[in-house]
Formats: C-alpha cells, sequence, structure tokens
C-alpha cells in the first residue's frame, strides 16, 4: 500500500508541476539589462532558417534599444489557440479576419497603449498617423496597425504571351469582372480540356472584397451606396450578378468541375488566369523567367477601404504585460516601424546569404533566401518600412512604390462610409454560430459557381432565417444607429 | 466448539493467501490507474468550461483563468445545440450512421471471423487477417484522397469507366444520393478488420472438443455454429454492443469531414454532430461551445449506455457489464 501511495503522489505531483510549466510562461531576463519578448506571429509554416535570422536581428536590437524577442511563427487554429486559451506572450499578431482584434480587445486581453504609445515612442505615434483609426475602440488604442496595403484591391493576373501576343487581344490597366469573359471563351476554344479559371475550394482571391463585412462574410454593408445600408449578402444586386455569371462560366467549362472539394489543388503553372489581391505596382508572381510568359495585372475591383481592411494586420500587446515589458514591446514595433535596416532583417532575412540590395535600392531574394527564409512582408512588421522586393534584376521594382500605393489611396480608394463600424458577436454569439455553420454549407459551392445560386440561396435563406437571422439584424441594425448617432 | 473454529481457521489461512494475492493484483492495476487518473479523471475539470464564459486573462494560470475570471452562464453554452433548426437532421445522421454501423459492426464480423477460423491453412488464415485489419491503420485523410482519385469529375477511374461504356459522367461530389452508400461502405472496410481480431480471440478460447464430439453426434456447419460458437461468442457481442451504444452520439470525424472533402452539396448526408460542431466553431475557437457539445455527447452516450445495460442486464444477465 505504501509503495501504491508513494507512487500515486508522485505522479500527481508530477502533473500538477507540469500544469503549472505551461502555465507560467517564460518571462525570463536576457543577459544584464536586455529584456526578452515572446512574440507570436501568424504564418502558416515556419521557415527553416528563423534561428539564424532571429539572431541577427537580436544582435541588431539588443545593441539599439536592449530589446530581444522570441519570435514564433504559428499557423491559424494555433494562433487561435493561443489567444483562446491566455497563454502569455508579450506581442502577438492580430487582425480583422484572425483571432478577432475587435472581439478580443473588447474583451481585455491586450494592453491598452494610448498613453505610453505617446510618451515612450512617439516616433512610432507619428509613423502610424490617421491609422491609428483602425485599432480604436471606444476612444481607446490596443494594437499597433502595421502599415501595409490598407485597402482591397482585387485583380487578374494574365497570360500576356498568350492573349496579347499570340491572340491579339488586349489586357486592360482596368477591367470590370464582367469584361473577363471573352478571355476566358477563347481559352477554352484553344484548350477544350483545360480550364481557363482553375481554382480550388477557396475561389477568385479576395472575391467578397467588394462588400464591406460585418459579420463573417454574409452580413455586409456594400460600399457603392450613398447611406450605408447593412444587408444579408444576397440583396446586394452585384453579389448576385457575380455568383450567376460564376455558374454560367463553370457550367461552359470554364472552372475545373470539382473546385468545390479541393483542398490547396497545384492549379497548373499554364492555368492562363489567376486571381489576387494586391496593389498597383505589385510585381511578386510577374517574373517571366519562371513563368516562361509575361504576366500582366488587369485590376477589377477597388481599392475599398474600411476599417476592416486597415485591421488587415495588427500587433498587439498582451494585457498579462507589466509596464517594462509593454514599453520594451513597444520600443521594439518602433524599431520595425523607422529603422529600414533592421527591418529588411526580419522581412528578407540576413543580407548577402538570403537577399542583396539592388542598384536602385530595392531587394531581391537570393535562392538561399527563397527556400531559407520567405514569411509574408505583413507577418514580420511594417511593410511600407521594408525596402520593397524585385523579382530581377531586369525587372525592377519602383522603390518609392508604397509612398503612390497611399497617395492613390487618397486619389482613387473607395472609402467605407460605416464610420468604421463594428459589430461586437459576443452579443449574439449563438445564432451566429448557427448562422456561420450554414453559410460555411453554402460557400464553397457558390463562390466556385458549382451550384445554381437561384438555388441555393433561397435555400440557404430560408435556413438562416429559421436559426435566427432577423433577431441578428434587428440587433446589428439597433447597434449601427448607435453607432452612427455617437459619431455625427 | 472444536468442530466450528476448525473450518473458521481453515477459512482464516485461506483469506491470507488471498489478501496476498489481491494485493499484487492490486499492484498490477496501478498503471492503468495512473493512465486513466491522468488522461480521464484529471481533465474531468474541463465540464466546467460548458457552463462558464471562458474569458482568460493572458499571463494567468488556467486554472484561475476558468474558475475565478470566467463567469457562470447556466445552459447559454449549448443554446446554438438546441435552439438550432438543424440540430434535428444533424442528430437523425449521426443516430441513423451509427445505427448502421452497430449493425453491421457485429454481423460482418461476427461472420468473417466464423468463417475464418474454418480456414485451417494458417498461411491463409493470416494474410486475409492482415489484409482486413491493414485499412484500420490508413488514415482518413489518405483514404479521402484515394476516394478522390476514383471519384473526381474529369480524371477519376469511376468515371473513366462509365465514359467508357458510354455513360455521362457523374459529378460525384454534388451528388448527394451516393454518399450514404460510399459513406457506410468505407466505414465497413476501415473498421471491420479490427473487431474482427476481437471476435476471432474469442472463438479460438472456444473448446475445441465441443466441436469434436458436436461432429460425432452428426451436426452439420450451420448447427455447430448456431449451438457452440454463437453463445460463446455472446458475451464478446454483448459488450461490444452495449459499448457502441455509448458512443451513438459520437462520429468519426475522418469519415464525415475529410473523405467527402466536405463539399458543400453533400452537407445533408454528411453533416454528424462531430463534424457539425467543428465547422460552426472552427472560425472562433470558443472553447465553451465546444465543451458544451462534448458535454451533452458524453452525457446521452452515458445515459445510453446505463439503459442498454440495464435491459441486458433483464434479458442476459451474464452478457451486462456491470
Amino acid at each position: 500500500m505504501r509503495l501504491l501511495k508513494r507512487i500515486a503522489s508522485a505522479a500527481v505531483a508530477a502533473a500538477l508541476s507540469l500544469t503549472m510549466f505551461t502555465a507560467c510562461g517564460e518571462k525570463e531576463d536576457y543577459g544584464k539589462d536586455v529584456i526578452k519578448l515572446r512574440w507570436v506571429t501568424y504564418e502558416s509554416s515556419v521557415p527553416p532558417d528563423v534561428k539564424d535570422v532571429i539572431k541577427e536581428a537580436n544582435e541588431y536590437s539588443a545593441e539599439k534599444i536592449g530589446v530581444v524577442v522570441d519570435l514564433e511563427f504559428q499557423p491559424t487554429e494555433m494562433i487561435n489557440l493561443t489567444m483562446a486559451s491566455g497563454e502569455y506572450y508579450d506581442i502577438i499578431f492580430t487582425c480583422s479576419w484572425l483571432n478577432n482584434y475587435n472581439t478580443a480587445a473588447s474583451r481585455g486581453m491586450f494592453y491598452d497603449i494610448t498613453d505610453l504609445v505617446q510618451t515612450a515612442t512617439p516616433d512610432l505615434y507619428n509613423v502610424i498617423g490617421e491609422y491609428w483609426d483602425a485599432s480604436e475602440i471606444n476612444g481607446r488604442y490596443y494594437g499597433v496597425p502595421t502599415l501595409k496595403d490598407m485597402g482591397s484591391e482585387m485583380m487578374f493576373r494574365m497570360n500576356a504571351t498568350y492573349y496579347e501576343d499570340e491572340k491579339g487581344m488586349t489586357i486592360p490597366e482596368e477591367m470590370k469582372f464582367e469584361d473577363l469573359e471573352p478571355f476566358l471563351e477563347a481559352y477554352k476554344k484553344d484548350n477544350p480540356i483545360k480550364y481557363p479559371l482553375a481554382m480550388d475550394k477557396s475561389g477568385i482571391a479576395g472575391f467578397l472584397n467588394f462588400l464591406e463585412k460585418v459579420v463573417d462574410n454574409y452580413i455586409v454593408i456594400p460600399y457603392d451606396s450613398e447611406t450605408p445600408e447593412i444587408m444579408p449578402i444576397w440583396e446586394n444586386e452585384e453579389f448576385m450578378k457575380r455568383v450567376r455569371l460564376l455558374h454560367k462560366w463553370y457550367q461552359l467549362g470554364y472552372i475545373n468541375p470539382d473546385a468545390a472539394a479541393m483542398d490547396y489543388s497545384g492549379i497548373a503553372e499554364d492555368t492562363p488566369i489567376r486571381t489576387g489581391v494586391a496593389w498597383r505596382g505589385y510585381t511578386g508572381y510577374s517574373n517571366p523567367a519562371y513563368w516562361d510568359f509575361r504576366v500582366k495585372l488587369s485590376l477589377y475591383d477597388g481599392p475599398y477601404i474600411s476599417k476592416f481592411t486597415e485591421q488587415g494586420a495588427m500587433f498587439a500587446i498582451s494585457a498579462g504585460c507589466d509596464e517594462k515589458h509593454a514599453e520594451a514591446s513597444l520600443k521594439y514595433l518602433e524599431l520595425l516601424n523607422t529603422d529600414r535596416k533592421f527591418r529588411d532583417i526580419l522581412a528578407y532575412g540576413i543580407e548577402g546569404r538570403h537577399f542583396n540590395y539592388l542598384s536602385n535600392g530595392t531587394v531581391m531574394k537570393t535562392d538561399e533566401g527563397t527556400d531559407g527564409y520567405m514569411p509574408s512582408l505583413f507577418t514580420t512588421g511594417s511593410v511600407t518600412n521594408a525596402s520593397v522586393l524585385s523579382v530581377s534584376e531586369d525587372y525592377l521594382s519602383d522603390p518609392e512604390l508604397w509612398t503612390k500605393v497611399f497617395e492613390g489611396y487618397k486619389e482613387y480608394g473607395i472609402w467605407s462610409k460605416s464610420g468604421g463600424f463594428i459589430y461586437d458577436t459576443k452579443r449574439k454569439e449563438d445564432i451566429v454560430t448557427m448562422l456561420s455553420a450554414i453559410w460555411s454549407n453554402y460557400y464553397t459551392d457558390m463562390i466556385t459557381g458549382t451550384s445554381d445560386p437561384d438555388v441555393i440561396i433561397p435555400k440557404m435563406k430560408k435556413e438562416m432565417e429559421d436559426a435566427g437571422l432577423e433577431e441578428l439584424m434587428d440587433d446589428i441594425k439597433s447597434e449601427f444607429e448607435k453607432h452612427l448617432a455617437e459619431n455625427k | 466448539m472444536d468442530n466450528e473454529n476448525r473450518p473458521e481457521k481453515k477459512h482464516g489461512s485461506l483469506s491470507d493467501t488471498n489478501k496476498k494475492e489481491s494485493r499484487q493484483l492490486t499492484v498490477m492495476t496501478i498503471p492503468t490507474v495512473i493512465w486513466f487518473s491522468l488522461f480521464c479523471y484529471l481533465p474531468l475539470f474541463g465540464i466546467f468550461f460548458a457552463f462558464k464564459d471562458f474569458t482568460p486573462v493572458p499571463g494567468d494560470s488556467l486554472f484561475k483563468n476558468l474558475f475565478v475570471n470566467s463567469e457562470w452562464v447556466g445552459l447559454r453554452n449549448f443554446s446554438y445545440l438546441i435552439h438550432n433548426p438543424q440540430s434535428l437532421s444533424v442528430i437523425t445522421n449521426t443516430l441513423a450512421y451509427n445505427a448502421i454501423f452497430l449493425v453491421t459492426g457485429i454481423v460482418i464480423p461476427v461472420t468473417l471471423a466464423i468463417l475464418l477460423s474454418e480456414v485451417h491453412q494458417r498461411k491463409f488464415q493470416g494474410f486475409v487477417q492482415m489484409a482486413l485489419v491493414l485499412p484500420y491503420f490508413i488514415s482518413w485523410v489518405i483514404v479521402g484522397y484515394c476516394v478522390y482519385a476514383f471519384l473526381s469529375t474529369d480524371t477519376g477511374v469511376m468515371n473513366s469507366i462509365i465514359k467508357h461504356y458510354g455513360g455521362d459522367p457523374v459529378q460525384w461530389y454534388q451528388s448527394p444520393q451516393y454518399w450514404r452508400v460510399i459513406l457506410i461502405s468505407l466505414g465497413i472496410w476501415k473498421s471491420t478488420g479490427y473487431t474482427l481480431i476481437v471476435y476471432l480471440c474469442s472463438i479460438t478460447t472456444i473448446d475445441r472438443t465441443l466441436y469434436e464430439s458436436a461432429a460425432l453426434d452428426g451436426a452439420g456447419f450451420f448447427q455447430r455454429v448456431r449451438y457452440i460458437t454463437l453463445p460463446h461468442l455472446r458475451p464478446t457481442i454483448a459488450t461490444l454492443f452495449i459499448l457502441g451504444i455509448g458512443s451513438l452520439l459520437n462520429s468519426d470525424f475522418g469519415l464525415f469531414y475529410q473523405v467527402p472533402m466536405d463539399s458543400g452539396a453533400l452537407t445533408d448526408v454528411t453533416q454528424t454532430l462531430d463534424v457539425y460542431v467543428y465547422k460552426s466553431l472552427m472560425l472562433n475557437a470558443n472553447f465553451s461551445y465546444s465543451s458544451a457539445a462534448a458535454f451533452l455527447q458524453s452525457f446521452v452516450g452515458c445515459v445510453l449506455l446505463v439503459i442498454s445495460n440495464l435491459i441486458m442486464r433483464r434479458v442476459d444477465k451474464d452478457s451486462a457489464l456491470v
């Protein structure tokens, strides 16, 4: 019996200490006066050379501001769990489309940086400037917006060698969504067994970005109306027009028949039309040496700018931080936003090994860089403060790209009229959960053109109404009216 | 007095050996006890998630976050399941598939086990057994892609065959009518081998002399099965049946989510409770909602298990679990 007791108590002790270890997190200092931060960011996979790059960055930042980081790249499910379980971190990636910034901030999970950012890091405060609005909740800031493409611009990336040189067609700089049809038709005629608009179940990139999102994708505010109006997505005519068109294209064989069932498919490299969300002057995926053909972009939507799009990427500081760590975190984010040399390390890796500077100040990745360190720019800090990437030495990008993009927003940006309205889905979480499940059942069929929208949308609408759509709409509308009255 | 004392003394010494034996047996259970307390009883506090609005403060311990920082909300976390018009079809699907699996999960493996036990060529028996168990170890994700290779609309094997014989290709992933059969066959294909082994083991424990004397008395194959094998298998069948009933509301997520590639058109026939919970909570990682669903599954399972065990005890006392 004694043996049994001893074993049992040892087991319990081991279990308890295990839970204690996981609960405390690592909150230790690094070296003498250097503060070490745990920084969790989003990325679907961990870049292989991340350790070397962080070492290089830490040497730089330790000397400049006395702060180093332990950077973790986490995929969607993992970063959601890190947030939901209340794990300790100092800086975390947050935004409108992943581990919801607005919900987390209004539930007190993030540090209120409103005053600290102005006293401790005035340079950071000035750099972000008018875009602080993106992180504002009831007059307070809980996150640092990442300066990147602040609006959504959707484009077709088309094979210009085929269309312009071979077929004698002209790919315009800008087109309407429906203008794509003749291009699809031409390719299908030449290649009957291929699909010019091949896609997987995620559909066309940024397909619903022409609507301001309120709940998931299905309750929206159209950008184009004079007075902002909240509606279920099927009440928007443009949306209905586009899904009907997609269904027509599907039936004509322009879209692959199993698109709605295909996950992360390797779509054939010679697919003549790809879709993307980018910005004017974007040169990624355009290197003719890689694709074997000239790629020409044609813009069809945007730039649409709303609070949702401005919240595309942000960094927040944990509410569990003491002031010392919060200040160190802000200092670190300030350095990322103001020091280009430092920013380029986390963006592109180690100079000479992962990337090199070109004559006009832009950056080109080496082969080792392409394989070893290729995180998305927005996951490691400011995009505008990083040097611009060129795809090849003959195909240089404009080093002043971002100044032009931001000026462009002022010139031809389509701005939301909702006054930064964000609906807190926690208010009707059970209904939202039910509706989202229904929406996800029909979503892929709708956006890949697989099913006839005039059959499935009425069916979906009926199901959503049974699950309490009206109650949710009433609540959103009254919240929206309150919001408009407050912001007059 | 002497007469009365003697047996008592004898009895005393017997209980000493009993004690020693039971101590040894107790020590032998230690690994299981530790395993169960660590992985089954210790995490039970997670039930509280289902009744709390889990609001963690980053950096606080899990226990403080759960018990101090989070509010009690009663049954509110269940409302998305209870007030849901879809729940009925989701639960019917779950129960219907499980009922089918419960029956086929007995009939098919028992039949195969009996047939296999009649095969006396060891090598062949081993080969068949291995071939049947193998699918159990293949992940559903891989099965899903293999099925896709068969059912893909433009390049799939099935449609190539159909086209070869002049038929029109079928859009499998858009045609719910075929999927009940596909899913049930795959479920059986994957699980049969595993249960087969359990039954085969029970059959080998049956005293061979019973069969010999039955054969001498002129009993044919079917009579031997009916009067010897099946009665001996009854406790095993009953045990597996009762356990199966306990998980009537649980479903094999991989089978119903991965294999149909989460195709929207198939939802009506593929949406079981686990799939539904995953889909509705995938976006917001709400611990409280998912624990509520898990709690409901375990609770209903537990009630069903107790009831079926009670019934079993009435019908056949020896086959009941407790």
